[in-house]
C-alpha cells in the first residue's frame, strides 16, 4: 500500500499526551482524525457516529485499566467489519492477540505502543489494516514461533525463510516484505513458496488469508 | 437488742474491709471522722445504686447458670443407668441372673458412650455457655470480653470430632464452668443475703396483721433467716430484731455481690477470653496477611503509575523523535540527523527496559488472572510450556502475584539449568489450596540449599504460609509443588 490514502480515523487513548501527539502524526500524514476520546464507551459511541476506515485504540483504558479496549474491539469488529481495528499495548499478551484475531485476521492489528516511534512502519501498518489486512507486531509472531509445537516444521527452513515467515505472520505483503529485507520482490515470492511447500500450507493470493493459515500453523 | 449481736459484725466489719480501697483514697486528707462518714453513707446508699443492683441481678442470673455444669455428671451417671434400666426391664426376671454380665455390659458401655460423647461435646457446650456468660457480663456489669476464635472447620466427621477434641478455647471455657463453682456458691451466698435480708425487713410490718392473737395463746415461733441460722420469733418487739438482721443483710448483700462478680469477671477474662496467644497469633496473622496484600497492592500501583507515567511520555517522546526524524529529511545537518537517530534510538530502547522493569514488578496480565498470566508466561519462555489451569475460584490478588512469581522463576531455572526440552505448569485448586505444579524433563538435581533462587521462593512462599516442595533426583526430572492458601 505505497499509494498515500487518506483515512479517516477514530482515536481511543486515555494518555492526553499520547492522544495528541498520536493525532498529529497522523494528520501529519494525511489522515483525518475525527475523533479522539479516552474510553471504550466513547469509542464506540465514536464509530457508530462516524463510520472510519480505521480505528487506533489503547487496549487498557478508564475505568478498570484492564482490557476494555480490547473488548470494545471485539465488539466493533462484530458490528462494523469494514472498520479496521489497530490495538496498541505497551504489552504484548498473546491470549489477548488470539482473543483480537479470534478466526479473523481481515482488519485488525495488534502493536506495540513504541512502534508509533517508527512512523514510516506505523503508518504503513495502518493503512494495511484499514484496508482489510492484519498487523501484526514482531514481538507476537515471536512469541508464536517460540510456543509453536511444529518446531521440526521450522526447523526445516533456512534462517531466510523464517525471516520472511515472521514477516508473511505480521500481516505483511510480498512487496512489503520485499522492502523490509531489501530484496526483490521475485525473491520474496519464491521464499514464500518455498515455505508454504514446506509447511504444507495452502498457496493464497489474498494476503490475510496467507496469514491466518500461517497463525493458524503456528498457534495450533 | 440481744438479737442484733451476730449481725454487728457483718455491718461494721465487711463494709470497711471492702470499700476502703477508693473512699479511703480520695478521703485521706480530711479528719478521720468525716472519711468515717462518707464511708458510712457509701455503705448505706450501696445496696440502692443502678450499679450494685445490677451486680445482685447478675449474681442472681449466674447462679442457676453457673450451676448448669452439673448437669455433666448427671448426663454421664445417667446415661447407663437409664440404659442398664431399659436392659432390666426387657430381660425377663427368670433369666435376670444370666443376663446379668449383660447388663454389667452395657453399663460400661453406656459410661464410656457418654464419656466419650460428653468428650467430644464439652467443648462446643462449653462454648455456647461461656458466650451466654460473656453476654450477661456485657449487658449487667458493662464488661465486654472478646470471644475466643471461631472453631476450625473439619471435613467430616473425623475432621469435626478432631477440631472439638483440640479446641483449646472450648477447653477453657470448660476449665471455666468448672473453675466458676465455688464462685456460683459465692453469688448464691449474695443473693441470699439480698433475698433474705429483704424478707427480714417485711417482719414488723405484717406482724400485726396476722398476730393479733388474744393473750395466752402459745404460737409457733416464725423463723428469719439470717447468715448465722435461724432466728425464731415468737413476739412482735422480736420482729425488730428481724428487721434489724434484715438491714444488716442488705448492707452486706451489694459488697458480697461486688466481690463474687469481680472474682467471677476475673475468671471469665482469663478463660472465656480468646487467650493471649491465640490473639497474639491472630493479630499477627491478619497483620501478616495485611502486609502481603500492601505490598501487592503497592507494586501493581507502581506498575500503573509507570504504565500512565513514565512509559506514556517514554512513548510519546519516541514518537516525537521519529516524526522529527522524518521531517529532517536528506538535506538536514548530518549531526542533527545523528543526534536525532540517536535520540530516537534511546528513548525507543529505554522504553524497552521500562518495560522489562514493568513487567517484572507486576505483570499487567494478571489483573485478567493467573490462567492468562502464566500463558503470556508461557508464551514469552525460551523452551516450549505447556500450562494447564483450573481454578474456579480466583485467590486473592497477593497469592496470585506469588504463585505468578513461583512460576516464572521456577520457569528461568528450568530454562538456565535443567536443559529440558519441555515444561509443564499446572495450577489447580484443590481443597481450599492452590497448588502449582512446575515440571521439566530435564536433568535434575535442584537443590534450595545451593541457591539458585529456590530457597528465596521458599521464603516467599512461607510468608503466607505456604509450602514449597522439590523432587529433582540428578538425572531428572524436576518437578516442583508450591501449595498456597486462597487468601493470604
Amino acid at each position: 500500500m505505497t499509494e498515500p490514502r487518506s483515512l479517516r480515523v477514530v482515536i481511543a487513548e486515555d494518555a492526553t499526551l499520547f492522544r495528541e501527539g498520536l493525532a498529529r502524526l497522523l494528520t501529519d500524514r494525511g489522515h483525518r482524525v475525527v475523533a479522539a476520546v479516552a474510553d471504550a464507551g466513547a469509542l464506540l459511541a465514536a464509530v457508530a457516529e462516524h463510520d472510519p476506515d480505521v480505528v487506533v485504540a489503547d487496549i487498557r483504558m478508564p475505568p478498570t485499566h484492564t482490557d476494555e479496549g480490547l473488548r470494545a474491539a471485539i465488539e466493533l469488529r462484530r458490528d462494523h467489519p469494514r472498520t479496521g481495528v489497530l490495538m496498541l499495548s505497551q504489552y504484548i499478551e498473546t491470549k489477548y492477540a488470539a482473543r483480537l484475531l479470534a478466526g479473523n485476521a481481515a482488519g485488525v492489528g495488534y502493536l506495540l505502543k513504541e512502534r508509533v516511534a517508527d512512523v514510516a512502519e506505523f503508518a504503513d501498518a495502518l493503512a494495511r489494516v484499514a484496508d482489510g489486512g492484519t498487523a501484526l507486531d514482531p514481538e507476537v509472531v515471536s512469541q508464536l514461533v517460540r510456543a509453536s509445537r511444529h518446531a521440526d516444521g521450522l526447523a526445516a527452513l533456512t534462517p531466510r525463510e523464517r525471516d520472511v515467515l515472521a514477516l508473511m505472520a505480521e500481516g505483511r505483503s510480498n512487496a512489503g516484505i520485499a522492502t523490509a529485507l531489501v530484496v526483490s520482490g521475485g525473491v520474496v515470492e519464491k521464499h514464500v513458496a518455498s515455505i508454504l511447500i514446506k509447511l504444507g500450507l495452502p498457496p493464497s493470493e489474498a494476503d490475510n488469508r496467507r496469514v491466518l493459515a500461517v497463525l493458524r500453523y503456528l498457534g495450533s | 437488742m440481744g438479737t442484733t449481736g451476730p449481725v454487728d459484725p457483718l455491718a461494721a466489719g465487711r463494709p470497711p474491709g471492702r470499700g476502703l480501697g477508693e473512699p479511703a483514697r480520695s478521703a485521706e486528707p480530711r479528719p478521720p471522722g468525716g472519711s468515717l462518714a462518707a464511708l458510712t453513707r457509701r455503705a448505706v446508699r450501696a445496696p440502692f445504686t443502678a450499679r450494685a443492683l445490677r451486680e445482685l441481678l447478675f449474681c442472681a442470673i449466674e447462679v442457676p447458670l453457673g450451676l448448669c455444669v452439673l448437669a455433666f455428671p448427671i448426663a454421664v451417671a445417667g446415661l447407663p443407668l437409664t440404659v442398664t434400666l431399659l436392659t432390666r426391664g426387657a430381660t425377663p426376671p427368670a433369666q435376670s441372673s444370666p443376663a446379668y454380665p449383660t447388663g454389667a455390659i452395657a453399663i460400661l458401655g453406656g459410661a464410656l458412650f457418654a464419656l466419650l460423647a460428653l468428650f467430644f461435646l464439652a467443648p462446643r457446650i462449653a462454648r455456647g455457655l461461656g458466650a451466654v456468660h460473656r453476654r450477661l457480663a456485657a449487658r449487667l456489669l458493662g464488661e465486654r470480653i472478646a470471644g475466643p476464635l471461631p472453631i476450625r472447620r473439619g471435613h467430616g466427621v473425623g475432621g469435626w470430632l478432631s477440631a472439638t477434641a483440640r479446641d483449646g478455647p472450648g477447653w477453657r471455657a470448660a476449665a471455666y464452668l468448672l473453675a466458676k463453682l465455688p464462685v456460683t456458691v459465692a453469688e448464691l451466698y449474695a443473693a441470699f443475703l439480698a433475698a433474705a435480708g429483704l424478707a427480714n425487713l417485711t417482719y414488723p410490718f405484717w406482724w400485726p396483721l396476722f398476730r393479733n392473737h388474744p393473750p395466752g395463746v402459745r404460737l409457733q415461733p416464725v423463723a428469719a433467716l439470717t447468715p448465722f441460722g435461724a432466728l425464731h420469733i415468737a413476739t412482735f418487739p422480736g420482729t425488730f430484731a428481724a428487721l434489724a438482721a434484715g438491714a444488716a443483710m442488705m448492707l452486706a448483700a451489694p459488697w458480697v455481690a461486688r466481690g463474687a462478680a469481680a472474682a467471677d469477671l476475673w475468671l471469665m477474662r482469663g478463660l472465656l477470653g480468646p487467650g493471649r496467644l491465640a490473639q497474639r497469633v491472630a493479630d499477627l496473622e491478619r497483620s501478616r496477611a495485611l502486609a502481603v496484600e500492601d505490598s501487592a497492592a503497592l507494586l501493581r500501583r507502581l506498575e500503573r503509575d509507570l504504565h500512565d507515567g513514565a512509559q506514556i511520555r517514554l512513548a510519546t517522546i519516541a514518537m516525537n523523535l521519529g516524526m522529527a526524524r522524518e521531517k529532517l529529511g536528506d538535506e538536514a545537518d548530518p549531526a542533527v540527523r545523528e543526534l536525532v537517530d540517536t535520540a530516537h534510538r534511546g528513548a525507543k530502547d529505554a522504553l524497552v527496559d521500562l518495560r522489562n522493569l514493568a513487567r517484572g514488578i507486576h505483570p499487567a496480565a494478571l489483573d485478567s488472572g493467573l490462567p492468562d498470566a502464566l500463558a503470556t508466561l508461557a508464551a514469552s519462555s525460551a523452551i516450549p510450556v505447556e500450562v494447564t489451569a483450573a481454578v474456579p475460584e480466583r485467590p486473592a490478588p497477593a497469592i496470585e502475584t506469588i504463585a505468578y512469581f513461583c512460576a516464572a522463576e521456577l520457569l528461568a531455572n528450568a530454562a538456565k539449568h535443567s536443559h529440558a526440552n519441555k515444561v509443564t505448569i499446572e495450577v489447580a485448586e484443590r481443597g481450599g489450596t492452590l497448588v502449582l505444579r512446575v515440571s521439566d524433563d530435564g536433568r535434575g538435581g535442584a537443590d534450595s540449599a545451593r541457591g539458585s533462587g529456590l530457597s528465596g521462593l521458599a521464603q516467599r512462599v512461607r510468608t503466607v504460609d505456604g509450602r514449597l516442595e522439590i523432587a529433582s533426583p540428578p538425572g531428572g526430572p524436576t518437578q516442583v509443588t508450591v501449595q498456597l492458601p486462597l487468601r493470604a
